[in-house]
């Protein structure tokens, strides 16, 4: 017996896979928002704490880009119970999503951070700005420039991480499509379709990012590359 | 923590270790592979994409959608995907040729655009000079182009590697006996999680640790030339 392809069957569950896609973009905006919190704060230690401290944020960046963010979610959401933690999936891939974006982010803030020139700053007090007026014509503008296109990026590397926590149940886009896999049996359908929107919601973020950082921070950034 | 201690002898039994060890060899060779196929394929798209006739023009623009869908598929999605249009097409039921072939297809896509944005980085009057010394298209790119641009190329490529190795954890979810399948399987068997998966991240951590320390290295020896 072949199989054939039918679309109809799946078309009406297409608005709960989209409210899906939706989920998960919550999940992608926190979990960007608060890794490049700690990454900045992590990017921080890293360029001007003491030595211990420095050692100690280098350790976490690198064991946590040199394992899967998979793994560590899975050491989070059953690892912890056993000490007493019980997260609900969601938090628990949230946190695993932050502590593994801000490691990544630590490694971009940082190259930010080092391609702002002294000389640069000794320009900015000659002119006698004040601190506030020195980070905001001085150094956020540098930065930013050469921190968006790495940053934005990450958010796509990221937008897709989020199908991962389809796995721990969370009713993502990808959780949805199992959902209706498992109603429906009408597999290559539902995931070709869930591959469609994820390429649709990525593509609307590349060109979003491309015209926030072509106005507002000068960064080029190649819509189809 | 007393469980764990008295834990730790039978779950580091000779067999334990034994099929943690073939588990990560699974997930190396994955990686490898997919690594290596990506490789090669990946630089022949970028070499199409590169050709300036106009005969080329639909190959050209298949590759760019190929690379661009690629690029915006969840690993997991199109690992999905590829599972079960092999099996709707009574492919195979290798799962590991399965997850091989989806390695393959991601890594492609994604090597082609590393590689790419190698070529580009040679600038365009070496072509021209190229031209004017009358070298073929194929001999241009072999002793003129590449030579310069697999400098740029080699330091991505190696991240590249290194994510594939976190990324082939997502294969657990079909089946494929990898590592972190395998400490899915030991965790069933009902040892202690936070044992299990500590111990499959720091086997991660081993296998991927070397390989970005040599990434960096070279990244940094080609920096300074």
């Amino acid at each position: 017996m072949g199989y054939t392809l039918i679309y109809s069957q799946v078309t009406e569950y297409i608005p709960y896979l989209l409210a899906g896609a939706w989920i998960s973009l919550q999940i992608v905006i926190l979990a960007f928002s608060a890794g490049m919190f700690f990454g900045l704060i992590l990017a921080s230690i890293r360029t001007f704490g003491n030595l211990t401290l420095r050692r100690t944020v280098i350790f976490y960046v690198t064991f946590f880009t040199n394992t899967p963010q998979l793994v560590q979610i899975y050491f989070l959401f059953f690892a912890l119970p056993e000490i007493g933690i019980l997260l609900s999936p969601f938090v628990a891939v949230l946190i695993g999503m932050t502590l593994n974006a801000a490691a990544y982010m630590c490694e971009i803030q940082r190259a930010g951070f080092l391609s702002i020139r002294q000389n640069e700053l000794d320009a900015a007090r000659t002119m006698s700005f004040s601190i506030v007026q020195q980070v905001r014509f001085v150094i956020l503008p540098h930065i930013m420039k050469v921190l968006f296109p790495p940053l934005s990026n990450h958010y796509i590397l990221m937008t897709l991480g989020t199908s991962m926590a389809a796995i721990f149940g969370v009713e993502e886009l990808t959780g949805r499509a199992f959902n209706i896999n498992a109603e429906t049996f009408r597999s290559v359908e539902i995931f070709s379709i869930t591959a469609l929107v994820y390429i649709i919601i990525t593509f609307i973020a590349t060109l979003l990012l491309a015209i926030i950082g072509k106005y507002f921070f000068k960064a080029k950034i190649r819509i189809i590359q | 923590m007393d469980r764990l201690i008295q834990e730790l002898p039978s779950f580091l039994s000779i067999w334990n270790i034994i099929f943690l060890l073939k588990a990560m060899g699974v997930t190396f060779l994955l990686s490898l592979i997919g690594c290596l196929v990506g490789f090669s394929l990946g630089t022949l798209l970028a070499i199409f994409r590169k050709t300036k006739s106009a005969l080329l023009i639909p190959l050209r623009i298949l590759i760019v959608i190929y690379t661009e869908i690629f690029r915006r598929i969840p690993f997991l999605v199109s690992l999905l995907l590829i599972f079960y249009i092999f099996q709707i097409g009574k492919i195979t039921d290798s799962l590991f040729i399965i997850a091989i072939v989806t390695v393959c297809l991601i890594a492609t896509a994604f090597i082609s655009e590393i590689v790419r944005s190698g070529l580009e980085s040679v600038s365009q009057t070496q072509w021209d000079a190229a031209k004017a010394m009358n070298f073929s298209y194929y001999e241009t790119l072999k002793e003129v182009i590449f030579p310069q641009a697999w400098k740029v190329i080699f330091p991505p490529a190696f991240s590249f590697f290194i994510l594939f190795i976190k990324d082939t954890a997502l294969a657990s979810q079909i089946g494929v006996m990898e590592l972190t399948f395998a400490g899915k399987v030991l965790n069933n068997k009902g040892f202690s999680p936070i044992l299990v998966f500590g111990t499959v991240l720091i086997l991660y951590f081993i296998l991927s640790f070397p390989l970005d320390r040599f990434g960096k290295y070279m990244e940094r020896k080609y920096a300074t030339n």
